[in-house]
């Protein structure tokens, strides 16, 4: 079973209807014992890490989600989602995170508006990104294709395998897309991003329960 | 419901309020159309030269279903009249009088508002015409209709003859028609509707056209079906001692320091002037759908007309009459005399063509029919060398019994538009 | 921050080194409806909000703008099921505007499937709004919506109700004290300009986004792609807004990109 992880934050409903694209369902909900159940674990989130982590922590959710990951259990953090993976972050003071990832989530730099060439933060918008590796995630027309951002604070991981994809802000170099294991995070919203987004989350899901697409849909192998 | 008659007066009987008297020859009993929300109260075109007092209105029909007549002449429009036959029968009148030697083939009145842009515009660009515009000054300019009238003349390329009349004539015209009516407007009505006939008789344009018809607001449905305007709107063989103006006899005038002379601007054409210069009235709305909203699309992607940017005071509208600032007081009086205000007007009309349904209608004259115009009072008022006081309380003095009860301070209609 | 890796210095985001400029259609909902103003006003039908809502996001739309025009006039939220229809299946960013009033309303256009809301009228009206809807949902759910009516040279006066009520506000003045608020984006609609198609008010997107940090939005005006580029170039605003162009046909999504790369912009293709 695909669970999504509803904590209070997020668009759950995006990426229910994103999955149902290729004929996948998931179940939503807030409860530890789905998060112990599941074969792979969508943590999705928008908002702040503290308030975030907090949530995770008074819903009795961080224990299974580091259990699951400890299991090898397929996870992909979107966003805010991908932020609670690393181990701390600097954001309204210094949280600690689920410590999935060796590493960090930093503010983005502010140019300021003096420079009107600069990205102003949050960084909002479509960017493409510099792939740093041949991972399944990445799409076939991997130097055009754009997807979608919203965010203030980037994830900075410690080992350079773990990066995928990188984007840079203002001259700050951070993880638009990480690996470690069977541990995916994006800083996009793939559920936003259009068909690219849509292609993206369908090789996520093909690659963590070794399935094909067939006619558009993910199906189990034979 | 009941009503009695008693020293040449009729009272609707209430019963709890009892007699309760009915003011203007309207009907005693309020209702609401069942498509828009106009109500019965609402008046038809006066002849104003004839308004006294004690004159009894003619208002709008509602028929058996409870629906009025304008909604019933919007139910033809949409359904029932042929558009292409008409639009050949305008072509033909266009072939017959457009001029060959270069003179102005016909006159169209306006002010360059949305609907005078519309027809002015589309008789030149599309049926060849040569156009003479003819505009009769509003009481006092607002910035934006005297920036629409320009860019009309400007930018869409029209000829134009503006009448600004003797301004202490007109402001005392307008006192009168107030205290003795609570009809401001009138002056402006008078020489405006005189005005196009009398110019076309003078330079031998023998056709005018005016936009839509009344008919389309509530005048006798049998009007509708003529293409040509009844003469006895704009012309008259009336003496000159048979006419009244703000409501006062006109051999009264001088006592209150109008020159008789100064009434000519205010007068008809005479029929004789017409006939010798066979001056043909139309409606352009006889031969093409009219539509207000497209007009204002219209004169906005053809002359810049601008919309004013703020709501206009007493409905939601911000594209209908916004060139002159006495003209909120006009329908503000209505609100006081017939309980009909500015919304319900513009709500009805956007009704019948079918841009808002009638619940949100309703909600409009809600919102905002009750609402006093602020904005240019100082100015009314000095205009009208009234202070505030007396203003209000001589609209008070109009407000016919049977549609109004008073609530301590403050007055509330009786019936209200559901 | 320190690059952490050898990689070398990357330039910002594409890597042709722009930044693509955001193009979003912009949908003016009554009722069932897409309609088109001309200065705000009038409400000519234009179409059917899913029907044109697909097609745009077919056709490769970077996000859409929803706007309820009568939401203030009539006191109600019926938009939201349009939102629903178009969150099942559009996946590029929505926004909703128009009637936005409490926290509540803004739990109901989420929940509903918007990603962002805009809001102006309950804004003025009560500033700290800003403050509360920022805090509760973060500041990228949060975008102002400026309706800008030029009064001098440099000086916009704020409208709200969909250009209905003047306020006496300043423009510049209201963007800044909205963003110390906590606003994430600033959808700025030139009254004078919108409908027109006559291009979009340059001293005016230019002159807010000097005075705030976050993305601006340019909205009104947009006949052309050269519109569009001219006011990228010459603002550097994060996004565009379009709707007559794109409501009546003048231009598509596809031959609108193709016009602004060939005048050397990046977009999302």
């Amino acid at each position: 079973m695909i669970h999504v992880v509803d904590y209070g934050r997020g668009n759950l409903f995006s990426i229910v209807q994103a999955l149902r694209q290729f004929g996948l369902e998931a179940s939503v909900s807030g409860r530890p014992a789905d998060v112990e159940r599941a074969d792979t674990i969508i943590l999705p989130g928008v908002g702040a890490f503290g308030d975030a982590m907090a949530a995770l922590d008074g819903g009795g959710l961080t224990s299974p989600l580091r259990s699951a990951a400890s299991r090898g259990v397929p996870m992909l953090g979107i966003c805010l989602g991908l932020q609670l993976f690393m181990e701390s972050s600097e954001e309204f003071g210094h949280h600690k995170g689920l410590g999935l990832i060796p590493g960090d989530v930093r503010r983005l730099s502010d140019a300021g508006h003096q420079d009107p060439s600069a990205v102003r933060i949050p960084n909002v918008g479509w960017r493409a990104l510099r792939w740093e590796t041949r991972d399944p995630l990445r799409p076939a027309a991997y130097e055009q294709t754009m997807f979608y951002f919203v965010h203030s604070y980037g994830v900075v991981p410690r080992e350079p395998e773990d990066w995928v994809a990188s984007l840079t802000i203002n001259g700050d170099r951070i993880a638009s897309v990480v690996r470690r294991g069977a541990i995916v995070g994006c800083q996009f919203h793939p559920e936003k991003s259009g068909p690219a987004g849509l292609a993206f989350l369908r090789a996520f899901f093909e690659s963590a329960m070794g399935r094909r697409t067939e006619g558009g849909r993910v199906r189990e192998d034979a | 419901m009941k009503t009695l008659e008693k020293e040449g007066k009729t009272y609707a009987v209430h019963p709890v309020d009892g007699a309760l008297e009915v003011k203007y020859g309207l009907p005693a009993e309020v209702r609401f159309c069942t498509r828009c929300v106009i109500s019965n109260q609402r008046p038809s075109s006066a002849v104003e030269f004839a308004h006294k007092p004690d004159s009894k209105k003619h208002t709008i029909e509602f028929d058996e279903s409870g629906v009025c007549a304008a909604c019933r002449y919007a139910e033809r429009k949409a359904r029932e009249i042929d558009w292409t036959e008409r639009e050949r029968q305008l072509s033909a009148l266009c072939d017959r009088y457009r001029s060959r030697s270069g003179a102005y083939d016909c006159l169209v009145p306006g002010s360059g508002g949305k609907d005078s842009v519309y027809a002015s515009h589309i008789l030149k660009t599309k049926y060849g015409m040569h156009p003479l515009t003819v505009t009769w000054a509003p009481h006092l300019y607002t910035d934006v209709g005297w920036r629409n009238f320009t860019n009309w003349l400007h930018i869409g390329g029209f000829d134009n003859y503006l009448f600004t009349p003797d301004g202490r004539v007109h402001r005392k015209l307008t006192e009168l028609a107030y205290r003795n009516l609570l009809h401001p407007f009138q002056p402006f009505i008078l020489g405006q509707k005189n005005y196009a006939p009398k110019m076309a008789a003078r330079f031998g344009i023998p056709l005018v056209f005016y936009g839509e018809s009344e008919a389309e607001y509530g005048n006798p449905v049998a009007e509708t079906t003529k293409a040509a305007r009844e003469e006895k709107y704009f012309a008259a063989s009336a003496a000159l001692n048979q006419m009244y103006f703000g409501g006062v006899p006109a051999a009264e005038l001088p006592r209150h320091g109008i020159d008789l002379r100064a009434l000519e601007p205010y007068m008809p054409a005479r029929v004789d002037d017409l006939r010798r210069a066979k001056v043909a009235v139309h409606y352009l709305g006889y031969y093409l759908k009219w539509t207000p909203q497209e007009c204002y699309y219209y004169a906005a992607e053809h002359t810049q007309f601008e919309a004013n940017t703020e709501r206009t005071e007493g409905t939601y509208s911000k594209y209908n009459s916004i060139d002159d600032k006495t003209d909120p007081y006009h329908y503000w009086t209505t609100y006081m005399k017939f309980g009909i205000g500015r919304a319900t007007y513009d709500a009805a009309q956007e009704i019948r063509n079918a841009h808002i349904t009638r619940e949100e209608g309703v909600a409009l004259v809600h919102r905002y029919d009750h609402e006093v115009p602020r904005k240019f009072l100082a100015e009314f008022l000095a205009y009208l060398s009234m202070d505030e006081a007396e203003f209000f309380s001589i609209a008070d003095g109009f407000r016919s019994p049977h549609l109004w009860q008073k609530a301590g301070d403050s007055w509330q209609l009786r019936h209200k538009v559901a | 921050m320190t690059p952490t890796s050898s990689i070398a210095h990357a330039p910002s985001c594409g890597l042709s080194g722009a930044l693509p400029v955001r193009l979003i259609a912009r949908l003016d909902i009554k009722g069932a409806n897409v309609i088109k103003g001309v200065h705000l006003e009038g409400l000519r039908v234009v179409g059917q909000p899913a029907e044109m809502a697909h097609r745009y996001y077919a056709d490769g739309v970077d996000e859409i703008v929803y706007m309820d025009v009568v939401a203030s006039l009539y006191g109600r939220n019926s938009i939201l099921d349009v939102i629903t229809a178009a969150a099942r299946d559009i996946f590029v960013p929505l926004t909703v505007g128009g009637g936005i009033r409490s926290v509540t309303d803004i739990i109901a256009a989420l929940r509903a499937g918007a990603d962002k809301v805009a809001i102006n009228t309950a804004a003025l009206a009560r500033p700290d709004f800003l403050r509360e809807a920022a805090r509760a949902f973060g500041s990228q759910c949060i975008v102002l919506s400026i309706e800008a009516k030029r009064r001098g040279p440099a000086a916009w006066e704020a409208l709200t109700d969909n250009g209905r009520e003047r306020t006496g506000r300043d423009v510049l003045n209201w963007a800044e004290e909205a963003e110390s608020l906590g606003i994430g984006e600033i959808l700025l609609t030139s009254v004078d300009m919108e409908g027109t198609r006559k291009g979009f008010d340059i001293d005016l997107i230019s002159a807010v986004r000097a005075r705030v940090r976050v993305p601006v939005i340019a909205s009104g005006g947009a006949g052309f792609p050269d519109d569009v580029a001219d006011v990228a170039r010459a603002t550097s605003c994060d996004a565009v807004a379009i709707a007559g162009m794109l409501h009546h046909g003048l231009e598509t999504l596809p031959s609108l990109k193709t016009a602004l790369a060939k005048r050397g912009m990046t977009v999302r293709l």
